[in-house]
């Protein structure tokens, strides 16, 4: 029964990894990323890894999607310069 | 287990299906609402587990989460304002649902450390995390400044 949070989270990650993956627009796939990155971080607190979750959350929520986006933006950018 | 990790994981079981099936369908309004809405529900289960493994240093981890989820979230409004623009995301139902679950569990949290400097840190986590949703959710319902219109 002790158990019942890692599985919850466990389910969480692998439903959350695998929505990344079908998604095929890359907007849709940041913000997929994004909760992929909170709910890798919560995997981590229920399985008392404290540090780990603390370096994965800086990473997850807040950096993977901004370089996403930046990059997504800057392709549009450039793709709408050629046609023009 | 105990009563806060029998919660924490009822909130997540509950809670998390709602925001894997919002973020993963849908259009994009409602995919930016269930990005916002994860940094609450998560944080109140980090606050929760917290409380329920009987580690105070773990609300460390629900700290940082209420300072970069709403960060994230206006990272989204702001570059994709253009696509949000003619249909701005709206749940304002569900944001004060989901502020008031998080002011729940800081306040149970609160009343059960009791006074001092635990409780200090409970309540600036709680009103990071009850003002960066609501900041987050503002930016996403009534648009940012565009890049265009600075840049010129």
């Amino acid at each position: 029964m002790a158990d019942a949070v890692i599985v919850v989270a466990l389910l969480l990650v692998a439903a959350t990894a695998t929505a990344a993956v079908a998604v095929r627009d890359p907007v849709s796939q940041a913000l997929v990323l994004a909760v992929l990155g909170v709910a890798l971080a919560l995997l981590f607190t229920v399985l008392q890894a404290p540090d780990v979750a603390l370096s994965q959350l800086a990473v997850g929520s807040a950096l993977t999607p901004l370089l996403l986006l930046l990059s997504v933006r800057k392709v549009r950018r450039q793709r709408k310069g050629r046609t023009e | 287990m105990n009563g806060w990790t029998v919660t924490a994981t009822a909130a997540l079981a509950g809670g998390g299906a709602a925001v894997v099936w919002g973020v993963a369908t849908g259009p994009l309004r409602r995919r930016v609402i269930a990005q916002n809405l994860s940094t609450t529900l998560f944080c109140s289960a980090l606050l929760l587990l917290a409380q329920g493994y009987g580690r105070p240093s773990y609300v460390d981890i629900a700290l940082v989460l209420a300072l970069l989820g709403p960060v994230g979230t206006l990272v989204f409004a702001r570059l994709l304002a253009e696509d949000l623009d003619e249909d701005p995301p709206r749940a304002r139902a569900l944001t004060w649902r989901a502020v008031g679950f998080g002011a729940a569990v800081v306040l149970a949290a609160c009343v059960a450390t009791g006074p001092g400097r635990a409780m200090a840190k409970l309540l600036v986590t709680g009103a990071l995390l009850i003002g960066g949703t609501l900041v987050a959710s503002r930016a996403l319902a009534h648009g940012m400044p565009k890049g265009e219109d600075r840049h010129g």
